[in-house]
C-alpha cells in the first residue's frame, strides 16, 4: 500500500525530467508547453525553502504539543512515558496520513515533519520502529529500522565483537532484500527510494565494521552510536580487529563498483565517503603516527583522482566512456552546486561549464549544455 | 505510465523527433551518466584537505624548514596558480562568463587559500605590519574582489565578503569599550554597504549575477545583528522595530522576486526575535509550550498560504 498512486509518482517524475530537459536545452519551450499538461497531478508541492521552513514549524508545533502534554500530566513511570510516546507516534503518523490523503501534500515539509516525528517517537518510546512500508517518506523507514537494529543485540550479548557482527548481519540482510527488490524497479520512480535505502545500508555496514570510526565517534558530544560505540580497541579480539581492518579496505571498492554498475548516485557518494574514511582511519587502525602532511597527501590523491577521471572520460568518443561523462547533463547538478555555493562549498555553481566542444557529440549545441532543441535535432 | 511510455507517445504524436526520443530515453536510463557533481565535490574536498595539510605542516615545521624555504614553496604555488588562471582565462566581460574548464575555478580557489596561508605565515613569523591584521584582511578582501570579478568566481567573492566582514570586526575590536554595541552597528553598516555596493554594481551591469551572493550574505549578517540587539534586556524596542522592518523587506523582496530563501529568512529570524521578547518573562513551562504551540500553528497557516499563493512547484 502506498500513500501516492504510481501514476501520480510517475507523472511527477516525468514533470521533473521535462523541466530539467527544457532547462538544459534538450527540449524547446514550445515542446515543453505541449506535453506539460499531461503531467499535471493533484498533489501539492512547494519549493525547497518553504518546504524547510514548513518542516521546522511543524516540528515546533509537534514538539510543543507533546511537551505540553507531558508538563501537564507529568507521568512518573517510564513505562507510561513509553506508551504515551507510542500514542504520539500513532497520532503523528495519522496526521501525516491525513496530510497526504486529504490535503494531497507531497514533499511539502509538513507531512515529512509529521512522519519524522512518528519515527522519532517510536524510537524513543520503545526503541523500535517497525514503521509500516508507507512510501511517502521512505528515508525515515530504513533509518528508523537501522537505529532500531543498533539496539537489538543489547539484550542478546555482552560481547562488543558479537554486537558489531549482529548489527552488520542485519544490515547485510536488509541490503540483500533491498537489492533484490529494486531490480524490479530499475527505471521507475521507485528506484530512487531503494537507492537511498541501499546507500544507507552500505554506510551502516561500513560504520559498524570500521572500529576506528566507532571509537572516534565516542569523542563527539552526542553519542551517535548508542551502546555500540562505548568501547575501546582493546575490547576487541585481535582476529576480529584485523578482519575489520581488511574489510574497511574491501568495502569501498565494492560499494563504488556497485554504485557505478547501477549508476546509482547515492551509492557512489557513499562509496566515495567510505573510501575517504578508510584513508583517514588507516593510520589509527595500524597504530601509526599521524603526520602534518597527511591531509596534503589525501588532498593530492583526491585531486589526482579527479583530474585523471576527468581526462579519461573526456578522451572518450563524445566525452563518454562506458556510459559515463564528466559533463553536466542535468539542471539538478546546477541546482545542487548553487545550494552548495551559498554554504561556501563549491565555486563552480554559478557559471555553466562549457558543455561540449566535440562536433560528434549527439547532445551538443543548445544554450547551456545541450541539445537538440535548436540545432542538432 | 512510465517516462518511456510517455516519450514513445510523444514521438508518435510528432511532438518529439526520433533523435530527441532516443536521447531523452537514454538520459532517463542514465546513458550517459554524468559524474559532474561528484567530481566537483571531490576536487573541492581535495583542495580543502591539501590546504589544511599545507597550513598545518607550515605552522608545525617552520623552524626546521626555515622561512626562506617555506615562503619559496608557498610563493611558487601561488605564482603557478595565478599564471595558470591568467593564461587560461577568457577575455574579461562584465556579463556572466563560462569557466574554461572544470579545474579552473578550483585552481583559483586554491590560489586564494594559499594566499591566506602565506599571508598568515609572513605576519606570524616576520611581523611586517606589527600584528595589524585588519590591514591584511582589507588587502585580502581587495585582492579577492579583484579575482572574483576578473575570473567570475562566486566562491572567491564569498571569501572577499567574509574578509571584508573580518576587517570590520577586527577594526572595532581595537576600540576600548562598548564593543557589543559597536559590533552591532558595524555589522549593520557592513550589511548596508554590501547591499548598496551589490545593487550599484548590478545596476552598472558589472557581473549582475553576483548580486544574489551579496544579498544573501548581507541579509544574514543584518538579521544576526538585529537579533543580537533584540536579545538585549534594555533598549531592545528599536532593534525589534528594525528586525520587523528587515523581515518585511525580506518578505517583500522574496515574494516579488520569487527568491524564497528571503521568505524563509523573514519567517525564521522574525519568529526567533519576536518570540525571544514575548517569552523572556514567562516562567511557566506550560505557558512557554502553549506559546510555541499556538504561534507555531499561526506561522504554519501563514506559510501554507504563502506557499499556496506564491511558492507552488508542480
Amino acid at each position: 500500500m502506498r500513500a501516492y498512486s504510481a501514476s501520480s509518482e510517475e507523472a511527477l517524475r516525468a514533470r521533473d525530467l521535462l523541466k530539467d530537459w527544457v532547462r538544459e536545452g534538450f527540449l524547446t519551450e514550445a515542446q515543453y508547453q505541449g506535453v506539460e499538461p499531461e503531467t499535471v497531478v493533484d498533489l501539492r508541492r512547494t519549493n525547497i525553502f518553504l518546504r524547510l521552513v514548513l518542516f521546522l514549524f511543524t516540528l515546533i508545533i509537534v514538539g510543543a504539543a507533546v511537551g505540553l502534554f507531558f508538563v501537564v500530566l507529568s507521568p512518573s513511570a517510564t513505562q507510561t512515558t513509553g506508551i504515551l510516546l507510542l500514542i504520539f507516534a500513532a497520532g503523528s503518523y495519522a496526521a501525516a496520513e491525513l496530510a497526504v490523503s486529504q490535503a494531497r501534500l507531497y514533499r511539502y515539509g509538513i507531512e515529512e515533519a509529521l512522519a519524522a516525528c512518528a519515527v522519532g517517537f517510536l524510537c524513543a518510546g520503545m526503541q523500535a520502529a517497525f514503521f509500516s512500508g508507507q512510501a511517502y517518506q521512505p528515508v525515515y523507514a530504513p533509518l528508523a529500522a537501522m537505529i532500531f537494529v543498533l539496539f537489538l543485540p543489547d539484550s542478546w550479548t555482552s560481547s562488543h565483537s558479537v554486537h558489531h557482527l549482529i548489527v552488520a548481519a542485519f544490515y547485510a540482510v536488509g541490503l540483500f532484500l533491498v537489492a533484490a527488490l529494486r531490480s524490479r524497479h530499475r527505471f521507475t520512480y521507485l528506484n530512487d527510494r531503494y537507492s537511498i535505502a541501499e546507500a544507507l545500508l552500505w554506510l551502516g555496514i561500513y560504520l559498524v565494521i570500521n572500529l576506528q570510526v566507532v571509537i572516534n565517534l565516542q569523542l563527539l558530544p552526542v553519542n551517535l552510536f548508542g551502546p555500540v560505540s562505548r568501547v575501546a580497541t582493546a575490547e576487541f579480539s585481535r582476529p576480529f580487529y584485523w578482519t575489520t581492518w581488511v574489510l574497511t579496505w574491501c568495502l569501498p571498492p565494492l560499494i563504488i563498483t556497485r554504485g557505478l554498475r547501477q549508476k546509482d548516485r547515492f551509492v557512489i557518494a557513499v562509496g566515495a565517503i567510505v573510501s575517504i574514511l578508510t584513508l583517514i582511519t588507516n593510520k589509527p587502525y595500524l597504530g601509526w603516527q599521524r603526520h602534518t602532511w597527511d591531509p596534503m597527501l589525501l588532498g593530492a590523491l583526491l585531486i589526482g583522482v579527479v583530474l585523471f577521471l576527468r581526462r579519461w572520460l573526456a578522451a572518450g568518443p563524445g566525452e563518454v566512456r562506458r556510459g559515463f561523462t564528466a559533463r553536466r547533463l542535468s539542471g539538478k547538478d546546477h541546482t545542487w552546486m548553487s545550494a552548495a555555493a551559498v554554504a561556501l562549498v563549491s565555486p563552480n555553481i554559478v557559471k555553466p561549464i562549457p558543455q561540449t566542444s566535440s562536433p560528434d557529440v549527439r547532445f551538443g549545441g543548445g544554450k547551456s549544455g545541450g541539445g537538440g532543441a535548436t540545432s542538432d535535432f | 505510465m512510465t517516462i518511456f511510455t510517455r516519450l514513445a507517445q510523444w514521438e508518435e504524436r510528432g511532438i518529439l523527433s526520433p533523435e530527441q526520443h532516443t536521447l531523452l530515453a537514454d538520459l532517463s536510463r542514465g546513458e550517459p551518466f554524468s559524474l559532474f557533481f561528484e567530481l566537483n565535490i571531490l576536487l573541492y574536498l581535495g583542495i580543502l584537505a591539501f590546504v589544511a595539510g599545507l597550513g598545518w605542516t607550515v605552522t608545525t615545521w617552520s623552524q626546521q624548514l626555515g622561512d626562506v624555504l617555506v615562503l619559496a614553496v608557498l610563493s611558487t604555488l601561488l605564482a603557478a596558480c595565478f599564471w595558470y588562471c591568467f593564461s587560461r582565462a577568457p577575455a574579461w566581460s562584465p556579463a556572466e562568463t563560462a569557466s574554461p574548464s572544470l579545474v579552473f575555478d578550483y585552481v583559483l580557489y586554491f590560489a586564494s587559500l594559499t594566499w591566506v596561508v602565506e599571508l598568515a605565515y609572513v605576519e606570524t613569523r616576520l611581523q611586517i605590519l606589527s600584528g595589524q591584521w585588519d590591514l591584511y584582511l582589507l588587502t585580502t578582501a581587495g585582492l579577492f574582489f579583484f579575482l572574483a570579478y576578473r575570473f567570475d568566481n562566486r566562491l572567491v567573492l564569498s571569501l572577499a565578503l567574509s574578509s571584508l566582514a573580518g576587517w570590520f570586526g577586527l577594526t572595532i575590536s581595537h576600540w576600548p569599550s562598548h564593543q557589543d554595541e559597536a559590533y552591532r552597528y558595524y555589522a549593520i553598516l557592513y550589511s548596508l554597504v554590501v547591499i548598496g555596493a551589490g545593487a550599484l554594481l548590478q545596476h552598472r551591469g558589472l557581473k549582475p549575477h553576483f548580486f544574489g551572493t551579496y544579498l544573501n550574505i548581507a541579509a544574514n549578517v543584518l538579521f544576526w545583528a538585529l537579533l543580537s540587539g533584540v536579545f538585549n534586556h534594555e533598549g531592545y524596542l528599536v532593534w525589534l522595530l528594525g528586525l520587523i522592518a528587515a523581515c518585511g523587506a525580506s518578505l517583500a523582496w522574496g515574494l516579488a522576486r520569487r527568491q524564497f530563501a528571503f521568505v524563509a529568512y523573514a519567517a525564521v529570524y522574525g519568529y526567533i526575535g519576536i518570540s525571544s521578547i514575548l517569552i523572556r518573562d514567562m516562567n511557566s513551562g506550560t505557558a512557554i509550550l502553549s506559546y510555541f504551540l499556538f504561534t507555531g500553528v499561526g506561522m504554519l497557516i501563514m506559510l501554507v498560504q504563502i506557499a499556496r499563493r506564491f511558492g507552488r512547484e508542480a
